[in-house]
């Protein structure tokens, strides 16, 4: 190998270490934030004596910030909402791919512009709306705002999965003496198994980390970490070393979950990788 | 039974079948030949309710099945593209059909179909490796498999040869023909290969642009092509298409002037049309009609030989048997003969327009 090969081998180690750094330098900030008694919030960076009150504090209810609630609540919202476009969206996406109709694509069109336009163009009629219909901080209301962000993601995504099968499977399935809704079952779906998993954790990802919706829609009963975590920036003292605590525990279940189905995200994410 | 009358069908602006008519006789195993692109896999799957036609009317056992869904026609169809199922093994793609709602078989009944066919078809011992692990002309096997596990009105196969290589090839191809669920039940079987379809089919229909350009059984399509283009479609080498006029008292004279043959066909004087002879009906000597011109070339096949002869402008090819042609060096004067009644005369070809065959049958 070259001199000239090495170093420009070298220098490219060198410029992914420095995006690393870059990269992970505000999750660091997080950790040693989380870690920092209250009382030495503002002093030096690097030398503070350790503790895990935050995590104690967060997790422990105290403080007057149901923070385990906020948690769990993030759950159900994010879960449900995944599994709602699921059930809608999949037989969506597998009807688009396979069948033009009159309006076909300017429907799904309509789907996709709900990811390209910002959520605050219609957040003040939803507050409305959701104000009059009583879905206001409810988690029917959350999981059903949230399909502006899951469902067109789940559409799109699976759209394509089902367009790289050949229709032919499933027309032998036909012949084979099965339902076109059988034919979707146990041909069509199974084939498609490794992109719905990598598409619903994308989702859950999106619902999980929203911001907008939970800020505007919920007060207490169905809100979210996102915005849960910021309630203890609030009152006389902003507790920096808590919002750290709880955005940190915050991360953990997209995390697992990703952990969880990375065997099938690798074949997922790389699409048409389906083909036989 | 199955019929098609007046089928047609477009994608956007192309045109697939165009008024295709079709008539396949019950327990018949019918050939559908054509060049890709003609229609034939549309055709399929237009009897097989995958694709609704434009316009025109499907039949099977005599019953209109413009309402009847796919599942329930009773069709089987092996599709060209196999259409395995990719996530299964070959064992439970040949189960497929037998645990369907509508052709469900007791377990131990169904494997032991299943057992058969695959002896059958030599893929016994692969059955339990999944379809992603076989090759081509295996899986190929499985997909006519999957047909031939199950009763059916009508089977539908769209190249079910074509990627087997081709000792085995010819193998299936006489024990397909031969298979009792094949005897039994009515084939629809496309090809692009003329042998295939000779060898095989009791009737065997020429498709072109979407239509049906003739019918008829393997004799009839030999010996009484319609046109030029199904003259060329079988036999190979392709058969011999001398140009030039018909000429008084009914006598053929080539374009360049050096042949003349006697036709005796019903035509105008000074038709422009096309003699057409096929290389295994000339001779090298013996009775008939002579032809007078030089060897260009030859070429040993087995038991026959090719030769290549100049017929002044033109070149013809022949096979004849070895020994009549050992001995022939390019240049050497010869003299082919043919049998007036191997004679074939079409009206010479027009763009976008084979030659009609003029006058009676040859035979």
């Amino acid at each position: 190998m070259s001199t000239g090969k090495r170093l420009s081998g070298v220098l490219a180690d060198l410029a992914l270490i420095l995006y690393f750094v870059f990269a992970l330098f505000p999750i660091a900030w997080m950790v040693i934030l989380s870690l920092k008694p209250a009382d030495q919030l503002f002093s030096t960076y690097f030398s503070f004596s350790p503790t895990l009150d935050g995590y104690r504090t967060v997790l422990g209810d105290s403080e007057g910030i149901p923070f385990v609630r906020f948690f769990v609540n993030s759950l159900v919202v994010s879960v449900g909402a995944v599994a709602l476009s699921l059930v809608v969206g999949l037989p969506a996406a597998y009807a688009s791919a396979r069948w033009r109709f009159r309006g076909s694509e300017n429907l799904m069109f309509t789907l996709l512009s709900f990811r390209f336009a910002p959520e605050l163009t219609v957040i003040i009629p939803l507050f409305v709306l959701y104000q009059k219909l009583g879905l206001f901080d409810t988690y029917v209301g959350m999981v059903w705002v949230l399909q502006l962000v899951t469902l067109p993601l789940i559409v799109w995504i699976m759209r394509s999965y089902f367009a790289d099968l050949t229709p032919e499977l499933e027309q032998a399935a036909l012949l084979d003496g099965y339902t076109r809704r059988q034919a979707f079952f146990r041909v069509a779906l199974p084939l498609v198994k490794p992109g719905v998993a990598a598409v619903s954790l994308l989702a859950f990802i999106f619902a999980w980390n929203n911001f907008v919706f939970p800020l505007i829609l919920t007060s207490n009963e169905a809100q979210t970490v996102t915005v849960g975590a910021l309630s203890f920036l609030g009152g006389d003292r902003p507790k920096y070393n808590l919002t750290a605590a709880a955005a940190l525990v915050s991360v953990v279940p997209p995390l697992l979950l990703a952990l969880t189905i990375q065997r099938y995200l690798v074949r997922g994410l790389s699409f048409g990788a389906v083909k036989s | 039974m199955i019929r098609l009358t007046g089928v047609h069908k477009t994608y956007g602006r192309a045109t697939a079948l165009d008024g295709l008519d079709l008539d396949v006789g019950e327990g018949e195993f019918f050939c559908l030949l054509g060049p890709s692109g003609a229609g034939k896999t549309t055709t399929l799957k237009t009897v097989a309710g995958l694709e609704r036609p434009d316009s025109g009317t499907v039949e099977i056992d005599g019953e209109d099945m413009s309402t009847v869904e796919p599942y329930d026609r009773g069709v089987a169809m092996c599709f060209e593209s196999y259409a395995l199922y990719p996530h299964r093994s070959a064992y439970d793609n040949l189960a497929s059909p037998l645990r369907s709602p509508r052709h469900r078989l007791p377990a131990a009944e169904a494997r032991a179909r299943i057992t058969e066919v695959a002896e059958l078809l030599g893929i016994g011992a692969l059955l339990d490796r999944p379809v992603g692990r076989l090759s081509n002309g295996q899986r190929q096997r499985v997909a006519l498999g999957r047909v031939l596990v199950r009763p059916a009105r009508a089977f539908l196969l769209d190249e079910p040869l074509s990627h087997l290589d081709a000792k085995l090839r010819q193998q299936m191809r006489a024990e397909l023909k031969a298979l009792g669920a094949v005897r039994r039940t009515t084939t629809l079987y496309v090809t692009h290969d003329s042998v295939e379809a000779l060898a095989l089919g009791d009737r065997i229909g020429v498709i072109r642009d979407g239509r049906i350009v003739q019918t008829g059984t393997r004799e009839e399509i030999w010996y009484r092509p319609r046109d030029t283009e199904v003259a060329r479609a079988f036999g190979r080498p392709r058969i011999n298409l001398l140009p030039g006029v018909v000429a008084a008292g009914g006598v053929f004279r080539s374009a360049d002037g050096s042949l003349e043959v006697p036709v005796g066909a019903p035509v105008r004087e000074d038709t422009e049309v096309l003699l057409g002879v096929r290389p295994r009906d000339l001779g090298l000597g013996g009775p008939g009609h002579a032809l007078t011109g030089t060897v260009y070339v030859t070429e040993v096949l087995g038991r026959s030989v090719e030769v290549t002869v100049r017929l002044g402008g033109q070149q013809v090819s022949l096979i004849v048997p070895r020994g009549d042609a050992s001995g022939l060096r390019a240049d050497d004067p010869v003299r082919l003969t043919v049998r007036p009644e191997n004679l074939l005369l079409f009206e010479a070809d027009r763009p976008g327009r084979p030659g009609r065959r003029i006058g009676k049958s040859a035979r």
